[in-house]
């Protein structure tokens, strides 16, 4: 199970709403690459993996996605809090406005709603692993192109340390793949899925 | 107000220090046998025990665990929310 911190992982205090923000950083909330598809995915993943330091990643960094799942929400709250009629029209903010007000729904900032197509769940060691390391690179891009957008330093600051921690996890995954691999047989890895196979010679 | 800001100064350190441990807790899932690591991991891990009590004694609970200090109502549903603005 799970229990809530009342904090979070890295505070975010924004002075000034701004809802044409809120508009593209949601996607990091429900967007293809964005955190709550990374939470469901390592969290997901983690049961069929064979080896314990690889499930104590998926578990350690899935927990940590949901913080960064709070993260994103809490700049969302804070860029759409206080919003009059004339902002919400003139931001372009009415397309999400006319269903959701400001609540904070899981969409991408295309407008499609969250989707469990983003995510992918092999049941193959190395299928999924590879997933996850290209899962942190692509979020690390999403959070590169809104830099690029965003000029505000109460919003920059929380989604720079959010890019960071896409290039540790990043890391851990590799980490977690050499472990994979070291177990695995170095002269054939694909002959057989440790996460469902058993072991070639000890199988009746 | 000196109070308010020990209160945000204890709980910008308890920030501070439990992102160094889940940083630390990452690090030893794949390098299970590092001691430097260990060793880190414990040091910084009893510091955020004592600033958490420290916290909680005086402000109420972070966690639902946590201390409560009041014996005739539930704090946990007084203090503000992480995400409101006022909170951080």
């Amino acid at each position: 199970m799970w229990i809530y911190e009342r904090k979070l992982q890295y505070p975010v205090k924004i002075k000034n709403p701004n809802p044409l923000y809120a508009k593209i950083i949601i996607s990091q909330l429900g967007g293809p690459d964005g955190e709550l598809a990374a939470s469901t995915r390592y969290l997901s993943q983690r049961f069929s993996m064979p080896y314990r330091e690889v499930s104590g990643i998926l578990t350690d960094i899935g927990t940590e996605e949901l913080a960064h799942v709070e993260m994103v929400s809490a700049i969302l709250y804070q860029l759409t809090r206080n919003l009059c009629e004339e902002e919400i029209k003139k931001s372009g903010f009415d397309t999400y406005f006319v269903d959701h007000t400001a609540g904070v729904y899981p969409i991408a900032a295309s407008g499609v709603p969250f989707d469990a197509k983003y995510i992918g769940v092999k049941g193959d060691v190395l299928a999924d692993l590879n997933e996850d390391l290209a899962a942190e690179q692509k979020a690390r891009v999403t959070y590169d192109n809104l830099l690029r957008l965003i000029d505000d330093r109460d919003v920059c600051e929380p989604l720079s340390f959010l890019r960071e921690r896409e290039l540790v996890h990043y890391q851990r995954f590799g980490d977690a793949l050499r472990i994979a691999q070291d177990r695995m047989d170095s002269q054939n890895f694909y002959g057989w899925n440790p996460a469902f196979d058993r072991k070639p010679d000890s199988r009746k | 107000m000196h109070d308010m800001n020990e209160q945000k100064r204890l709980f910008r350190m308890i920030q501070q220090v439990s992102f160094v441990l889940y940083e630390t807790a990452l690090y030893l899932d794949t390098h299970p046998h590092c001691r430097p690591a260990l060793a880190y991991f414990n040091k910084y891990n009893a510091r955020r025990r004592e600033l958490m009590e420290k916290y909680e004694s005086k402000y109420g609970p972070l966690t639902m665990y946590g201390q409560n200090c009041s014996s005739d109502h539930w704090q946990w549903v007084e203090t503000p929310w992480p995400w409101e603005y006022d909170c951080q």
